[in-house]
């Protein structure tokens, strides 16, 4: 069985696994190094950032190839590409800030295995972003969950967070269960559990309508649950809150992208009509079955409840969970669009959105550094006390809102711009009064920092010269893409093409 | 076109402020006594002299326009133009060669407004000298404002159109929030919530005209012949227009504002401190017209024959209920100065959606020549308002009487703007408010008739605040001096930052009531293509 | 009615019998030993699918290992023996609800379990599986092998993390 074909393509597919084989050997150096250098505050950090820089390297060097390797488990493609170095970027930004983390270090803390597990987590939504099978699929989303359920409980002192890991545990069981039931009954379907195979087995032979749907629902369940679109959400808030801030951002962040990642690659290949690619605007559905009206549902609801409920939170880490509760939704009109543009407009909202996301995160926790917690009436009088963390916060915010000229329009517009040239108004409608909606609380936050409590007089805080590091890297993008965005669309452009098997 | 250093004047005039901003930021704020109140100076007088030179850059393109090229609807006949290529694209999916441009230029219908955020702003840094907490976000703040509100007004491309529109809520946000009222934040989340409600609907339509012509070119969404004839917005008359016109008239009569969409503006005009309230009614309140003149009607010419109507009514319903508000204000609730003056805000802004509707020269001519004077008229009624409230802490229209005998040069002034604003034959507005009427009476002889008793309502509110506040007799609280240390205030009177900034608008005033021609020429050409070009274009024509 | 089916009833019995008392039993040592059954029986329908490996694995695995390990977990922590584990209650609402709910979805599955045309395959001819799973994990699979291994890794980890005691 073993022949000589089965060992060049072996060759090439490690050739093309470069960057996930360095995290993987980044994973375990930094284990090594851990047990020998036991009180090292941040050398671990140091380890993974060495590690993921590296294998940003050679993800950058990858970025036009497109193949399908590991027996066509993955597909290595421009999409693909994208997502992961949108991963290895978020991953880069939070080891940085889990540097500066009063929280995580609370108390001399070892953060050895904190690192680590970012590092294996990063493998794990590596692997997502580009699997083209749904075992590997399920492997990927485990071993991301399983390592991000530890780390949402890594403060386990803290009573919060120890329930927020359990919580998550909890329903993160029940999802991948779920989804492993969905995935079953698709191979019961189809016979196959790549997702090229189960294209070509719809398209020959007659699947059932009904047994199609729970399957494909319950499978959407379970990447729902990592993106946290309403109704899979009900973890989102208790985690988020109760989570380390650092990790709060990189799941809102990483494992949504990840989640999105999968999500369009297996609706796209899946379940449209592979026959009818070479044309660019008609998409056709195979089957019965109308996805688009699936996903625009599960868009609205996330959305609305996603605002809505941010409305009353007085938490910000809570406000912030709920907000991005919200994008999710925004994201995911997007993918109702399903063409090409609607994939680029998702490529380039996310961008955007990891970007001012992880701003507003860091802010949150410079504040909670100085604070001790994350309570809205803690804002009260920022405004004067931290000038420029307030600053680079309305930045952050505004961008969040979607208001030019900040990157976050750029993205809104997009994904504005996809759902109107397929001419669903009525959801362009829903998306942009959710956006007014939105201003409310996040002008909220602002509103305590600069109105409230606005004295001259007040002390001053002083922070590190890093987190202001951290802040100019993450509000300059912020601003810039907002009013030069050629260089983003003109990646998110070139990274639309989704690698369709062999 | 004069060009300064290569650089066209409509970006220096736009873009100078932020320059400003960027040089006010770094000037430290000093942390003792003297230092602070060294920067404070140095502030307020960076603005002013950025305000000056963008007036003196408005006066050089006034005295530089060509008043025969008609601009609206060709790049060949707006002056001043220039185009750089800001994002382009090639081969995106299905949006194929994006393209926006920085694109800016004026014609008759936009360089009055130009000259009229130039004064206004020039005249608002004068009244900003009495803020005294957060100086230097303060002037930031009124920085970028005056940059986004002079972009909205030389913008040609729809996108930055769009985005100069949008960049002006977050300062007015914070200038509301911070340096207002009593009741600042309800104020300023309502400005900014309402705004921001208009103006994304406006960006669904902006983004749907785009998928129709392939550009932001404000001329070629103008242009039917340019329609993609598969796109929702392409033909004439059809409901998706209607909708769009809808949805874009909504955005911006939430500026305007019109009934019933202006219960923002009396809020945030009590809660902003004076010279914000002076742009808001000066500067902010002209955009939604000037934006209904620029976008809605030339692009969709049928939308409005079909509306026009309802517009019609609309600045009818403005007036009356503008008036009727204002009047009340003597009579119920607090008896706020400026609540009154908010509300003759909604009246006045009314008589220009009127003059719009109408679609006759008279009318238009009319409706801009009154956006101008309103900009004037009401900026200096708001400061009338800031000198008292400044000196008594208070602005109930029954706690003042006999300020005449206090305060004589003030009230001189005060009457100016008083009769201004009722519309004074000899005085800017009445030349304005004439030519409305007459333009509506020939489309819309009843709903002007009706429309006639804002005028008579405005006079009986302006005279009766008049009589209230500046004759009868002087309540003892204030029979001494305003400030008895005589530091802040050496005499009763005006001091000289406060006839800075309302001696050279009292003058406007006059001078173009007697002499409407300055402002009236700049825009008769422009405007009369207007009406010709809506009138031709679409199914305009077929209509009538 | 073959052997064969009663041996499936025999065992599918087994499974859902043995885990309602898992689920329901208010001592811990019971559900621990109810639980071998469900491993039992679910190793018992494997060897009718001619699963021979996954039956084998099952019973090595999970009865000789990971159940072992929880008994003896238990039996060692004489705390939780006596603890009544079930938390909460439920009100009248919630159990109908869910009640409803179940029997949705055993009706939604039992349509789609009889009505799909299912994409079925010859019955195996082979003796035993091993060798084609064995080739197959190192050939086509071998990427998820290594996954395994690294997901496996990240669980151990974390499994120490969450055992050990506060330091410092």
């Amino acid at each position: 069985m073993i022949d000589e074909i089965f060992l060049s393509q072996l060759k090439q597919s490690v050739d093309l696994f470069l960057p996930e084989t360095i995290l993987v050997a980044t994973f375990i150096i930094a284990l090594i190094f851990d047990l020998i250098y036991k009180n090292s505050r941040y050398l671990i950090a140091v380890i993974s950032i060495i590690g993921l820089v590296f294998s940003g390297i050679f993800l950058v060097n990858q970025s036009t190839s497109s193949a399908a390797i590991f027996s066509g488990m993955l597909s290595f493609d421009p999409f693909g590409n994208f997502f992961k170095i949108l991963i290895l970027l978020t991953t880069i930004i939070i080891v940085l800030m889990s540097v500066f983390s009063k929280e995580l270090y609370e108390g001399g803390r070892k953060t050895g295995e904190y690192y680590i597990l970012i590092v294996g987590m990063t493998f794990g939504m590596f692997l997502l972003a580009v699997a083209n099978n749904l075992i590997i699929v399920y492997l990927a989303i485990e071993t991301m969950s399983i390592s991000s359920y530890i780390l949402a409980g890594y403060t386990k002192e803290i009573k919060r967070a120890s329930e927020a890991s359990l919580k998550y545990v909890i329903f993160g069981a029940v999802s991948s269960g779920m989804m492993i039931y969905g995935i079953s009954l698709i191979y019961g379907l189809t016979g196959s559990l790549t997702f090229d195979a189960i294209n070509s087995a719809m398209i020959s032979s007659d699947i059932s309508g009904l047994t199609l749907l729970i399957a494909g629902l319950m499978i959407i369940a379970g990447i729902g649950y990592k993106i946290s679109a309403v109704p899979f959400h009900f973890w989102t808030p208790d985690v988020y809150e109760g989570a380390p801030i650092t990790i709060t951002a990189y799941l809102s962040v990483a494992s949504k992208a990840a989640g999105f990642a999968v999500l369009i690659r297996f609706l796209k290949v899946s379940f449209f009509d592979s026959t009818n690619y070479a044309n660019d605007e008609i998409w056709t559905l195979i089957g019965t079955i109308d996805w688009q009206i699936v996903i625009a549902i599960l868009s609205v609801l996330t959305m609305t409840l996603g605002n809505l409920v941010a409305l009353w939170q007085t938490n910000m880490k809570r406000l912030l969970a709920y907000s991005s509760i919200a994008h999710a939704g925004y994201i995911l009109m997007g993918v109702v669009v399903m063409t090409d543009i609607g994939v680029t407009s998702v490529l380039i909202y996310f961008f955007v959105y990891m970007i001012m996301n992880l701003g507003a995160f860091l802010v949150v926790m410079i504040i909670a550094n100085k604070t001790g917690n994350e309570d809205i009436q803690k804002y009260n009088g920022i405004g004067h006390k931290a000038p420029f963390v307030s600053a680079c916060m309305v930045i952050f915010l505004i961008s969040l809102t979607g208001l030019p000229p900040t990157a976050g329009f750029i993205g809104k517009w997009a994904v504005f711009t996809a759902v109107l040239k397929s001419e669903y108004i009525w959801l362009a409608v829903v998306g942009v009064l959710n956006s007014v909606v939105s201003l409310y609380y996040y002008v909220k936050i602002f509103r305590n920092m600069y109105i409230r409590n606005f004295e001259d007089d007040s002390e001053i805080y002083e922070f590190s010269p890093g987190t202001y590091i951290l802040l100019i890297i993450l509000a300059v993008p912020t601003l810039i893409f907002g009013i030069y965005f050629t260089p983003l669309l003109d990646w998110a452009e070139s990274s639309v093409k989704i690698f369709l098997g062999v | 076109m004069f060009t300064i250093l290569g650089v066209g004047p409509l970006t220096w005039i736009t873009f100078l402020p932020i320059v400003s901003m960027i040089i006010l930021l770094l000037i430290p704020s000093g942390r003792d006594e003297k230092s602070k109140m060294v920067s404070h100076i140095l502030f307020r007088w960076l603005t002013v002299l950025t305000t000056f030179l963008q007036l003196l850059l408005a006066l050089a393109i006034y005295f530089n326009f060509d008043f025969g090229l008609t601009g609206i609807n060709q790049q060949s006949t707006m002056q001043f133009v220039e185009r750089v290529r800001w994002i382009e694209i090639q081969n995106l999916p299905l949006l194929g060669n994006l393209k926006i441009d920085y694109f800016v230029g004026i014609d008759g219908l936009s360089a009055p407004m130009v000259l009229l955020t130039a004064i206004v702003c020039f005249a608002a840094s004068f009244a900003s000298f009495g803020i005294e907490k957060g100086v230097k976000g303060y002037f930031a703040m009124y920085l970028l404002l005056d940059t986004g509100m002079m972009g909205v007004f030389v913008a040609l491309d729809f996108f930055l159109f769009y985005v100069f529109w949008e960049v002006m809520l977050l300062p007015m946000y914070f200038l509301i929030g911070i340096w207002g009222g009593p009741r600042k934040e309800y104020a300023a989340i309502k400005f900014f919530l309402y705004t921001l409600l208009g103006s994304v609907f406006m960006l669904l339509v902006m983004i749907a005209l785009y998928f129709a012509v392939g550009t932001f070119n404000m001329f070629d969404m103008m242009d039917p012949s340019k329609y993609d004839p598969s796109s929702i917005l392409a033909g004439a008359d059809t409901f998706w227009r209607y909708v769009a016109f809808a949805a874009l008239f909504i955005g911006f009569a939430i500026k305007v504002p019109s009934v019933p969409f202006h219960t923002w503006l009396p809020d945030a005009h009590v809660e902003a401190p004076t010279p914000i309230s002076v742009i808001l009614a000066g500067v902010l309140l002209k955009m939604g017209t000037y934006g209904m003149l620029r976008i809605s009607w030339p692009m969709f010419p049928d939308a409005v024959r079909y509306f026009q109507d309802y517009i019609a009514f609309v600045g009818m319903v403005s007036i009356v209920y503008g008036a009727l508000c204002a009047l009340g204000q003597h009579k119920v609730g607090k008896r706020d100065f400026k609540k009154l003056i908010a509300y003759s805000s909604v009246s006045h802004m009314g008589y220009v959606v009127l003059g719009m509707a109408a679609m006759n020269p008279e009318g238009m001519i009319g409706a801009i020549f009154q956006m101008f004077n309103h900009g004037i008229i009401t900026s200096m009624l708001f400061m009338i308002v800031g000198v008292i409230y400044d000196r008594a802490h208070t602005r109930g229209l029954d706690d003042f009487g006999g300020l005449a005998n206090k305060m004589p040069v003030y009230t001189g002034i005060m009457a100016i703007a008083f009769f201004g604003a009722i519309g004074l034959p000899g005085l800017s507005s009445f030349i304005s408010e004439f030519l409305v009427f007459v333009g509506a009476f020939k489309t819309y002889p009843v709903l002007t008739i009706i429309s006639g008793s804002g005028i008579i309502l405005g006079a009986g509110y302006m005279l009766w605040t008049l009589q209230k506040v500046f004759f009868g007799k002087l309540p003892e609280r204030w029979a001494g001096p305003w400030d008895p240390t005589g530091k802040k205030y050496k005499h009763d009177d005006l001091m000289p930052v406060e006839y800075a900034a309302l001696v050279p608008l009292a003058i406007i005033i006059i001078y173009l009531g007697i002499y409407p021609i300055p402002i009236t020429d700049l825009m008769n050409t422009s405007i009369n293509h207007l009406i010709d070009f809506v009138k031709t274009t679409g199914s305009f024509a077929a209509h009538l | 009615m073959s052997l064969i089916d009663i041996a499936f009833y025999f065992f599918a019995i087994l499974i859902i019998a043995s885990a309602y008392i898992v689920v329901t039993s208010k001592n811990i040592m019971y559900s621990a030993f109810a639980l071998l059954f469900t491993f039992f029986g679910v190793a018992g329908i494997y060897v009718l699918l001619n699963a021979d490996f996954l039956a084998i694995t099952q019973i090595v695995i999970y009865i000789g290992g990971i159940l072992v390990l929880i008994i003896f977990g238990v039996m060692l922590t004489n705390r939780i023996t006596g603890v009544d584990i079930k938390t909460g209650t439920m009100s009248k609402f919630q159990i109908w609800m869910t009640a409803i709910l179940c029997v949705i979805a055993a009706i939604g599955l039992i349509l789609i379990f009889t009505q799909t045309n299912w994409n079925t395959a010859l019955s195996p001819t082979k003796a035993s599986t091993i060798e084609d799973i064995g080739t197959l994990l190192l050939t086509d699979y071998l990427i998820g092998f290594e996954i395994a291994s690294v997901l496996l890794l990240i669980a151990i980890i974390g499994a120490a993390l969450i055992a050990r005691r506060k330091t410092n």
